[in-house]
């Protein structure tokens, strides 16, 4: 970058440090991206500005500049965020309204919008102090894995101090947000509290894993019991249950328990719970099973990796 | 998931932001961070909207001088601000999705003259 300092700031050479400042002060006003965000330029204008008040605000950097030691390039900024961009984001925590979410009728938001406003101007000049809503408290809470799918209660301590009960919803689900009315920081002028936001985040689970409303969960079987097919006992979320293991099923094979999975708030239909069979050789090969399969194989071989070969071939 | 910075991190990233500044900010409500709450202990967390907000405030403290008064007057200002905007922005969706008709008798609405 070969932009000359003092033209940035619309001085000379011979500006004193106070007119440094001064300069750099009128131009942040005008400049700062945050405070224009409708000016697309003012990005680019302001980091040339920035930059060369980062050069002459140090009177010993700026003598060397002067002296010609050192030029502007080595003080150009890399490219940052606006608060601009995020405060754009429809998400923007620091809203100071509530928007235009509205669970009635569309038609009805303008109306809405009008309400709010006479409510908040409508006050004569007698009136002093407006009724100011009080700001939202944000939290972020480690939720246990069953709590988030059974629903449960947990405790979180409030910045005053108050320890309040949070009740976790059947079914809640990883990045969800609670919204505790009346939970947030206390309103002025007669404004109502704020309310307080507890972003969840459910914790893994060693034995359950969650895929939409479906839990999922890999169940060890012997040998014997996928051969012959047997009654096993599998976990799910609100206890162990009984559950058919079909004769001569494989490894992989998928079953499927209707019902046992997530919880679901709006409908009377829960999830599934998805049983992924998994056969576990036993822990000691005795004689009786390692002569039973060594006659076996002799008579009976088949090749369940033939289709494959020739598939990975073609 | 957004990327969240720790204390630490956001006060290394920062020039001009002190600990005790941070927690003015923080005590204030300038600026609210999640809180993570874990079984027994509870630390703040910054959003990169924190961390661009966090970095706007200290530009108009240490740039503009603004006290803390002030601060508080102009980041209020600026937020509601782009609430405005972002009402105003929703309209103007709304109307240009609409149909020639309609975007002319809304367009004349707002050009005439109030009575």
């Amino acid at each position: 970058m070969t932009i000359d300092p003092y033209g940035a700031l619309g001085l000379t050479k011979s500006a004193t440090a106070d007119d440094i400042k001064k300069a750099y002060r009128k131009l942040v006003r005008t400049s700062h991206p945050d405070l224009h965000p409708d000016d697309a330029g003012a990005e680019a204008r302001f980091k040339e500005i920035a930059a060369a008040h980062d050069l002459l605000k140090d009177p010993a950097t700026r003598a060397r500049f002067d002296a010609g030691e050192i030029d502007a390039s080595g003080t150009e900024r890399p490219q940052r965020q606006y608060y601009r961009d995020f405060a754009e984001a429809g998400d923007n925590p620091y809203q100071q309204r509530q928007g235009f979410e509205t669970h009635g009728d569309p038609a009805d938001i303008f109306a809405e919008i009008l309400r709010q406003r006479t409510r908040q101007g409508g006050g004569d000049f007698g009136d002093r102090g407006f009724p100011m809503p009080g700001p939202d408290f944000r939290f972020m809470l480690e939720v246990p894995f069953l709590d988030a799918v059974r629903g449960g209660e947990m405790r979180i301590t409030l910045p005053e101090g108050e320890n309040i009960a949070v009740r976790i919803p059947q079914g809640s689900q990883d990045g969800q947000t609670l919204r505790l009315r009346g939970k947030g920081g206390p309103g002025h002028g007669g404004g109502p509290a704020g309310d307080a936001l507890i972003t969840l985040s459910v914790r893994t689970h060693s034995v359950f894993r969650r895929e939409g409303d479906d839990i999922l969960v890999t169940l060890p079987i012997t040998i014997d019991e996928a051969v012959l097919g047997a009654k096993v006992t599998a976990p799910t979320i609100s206890g162990p249950v009984s559950l058919t293991v079909p004769k001569g099923v494989s490894s992989g094979r998928v079953l499927r328990l209707r019902g046992r999975g997530v919880p679901v708030m709006s409908s009377k239909a829960a999830g599934d719970q998805l049983v992924e069979l998994k056969i576990m050789a036993p822990p000691v090969i005795d004689d009786a099973l390692r002569d039973f399969l060594t006659d076996w194989r002799k008579n009976h071989s088949h090749d369940p990796r033939a289709e494959l070969l020739n598939e990975a071939a073609s | 998931m957004t990327e969240h910075l720790t204390e630490d991190e956001v006060l290394a990233a920062i020039p001009g932001l002190t600990r005790t500044r941070l927690f003015a900010f923080i005590e204030t409500q300038l600026v609210i961070p999640l809180r993570q709450e874990t079984e027994n202990s509870s630390a703040h967390s910054f959003r990169q909207v924190d961390f661009a907000r966090l970095r706007l405030l200290c530009e108009l403290t240490d740039d503009l001088e603004l006290d803390e008064h002030a601060l508080d007057i102009v980041i209020t200002l600026i937020d509601q601000l782009h609430a405005a905007r972002q009402d105003l922005l929703a309209i103007v969706r709304a109307v240009e999705a609409e149909g020639i008709e309609v975007r002319t008798r809304v367009g004349s609405a707002i050009i005439a003259p109030k009575k």
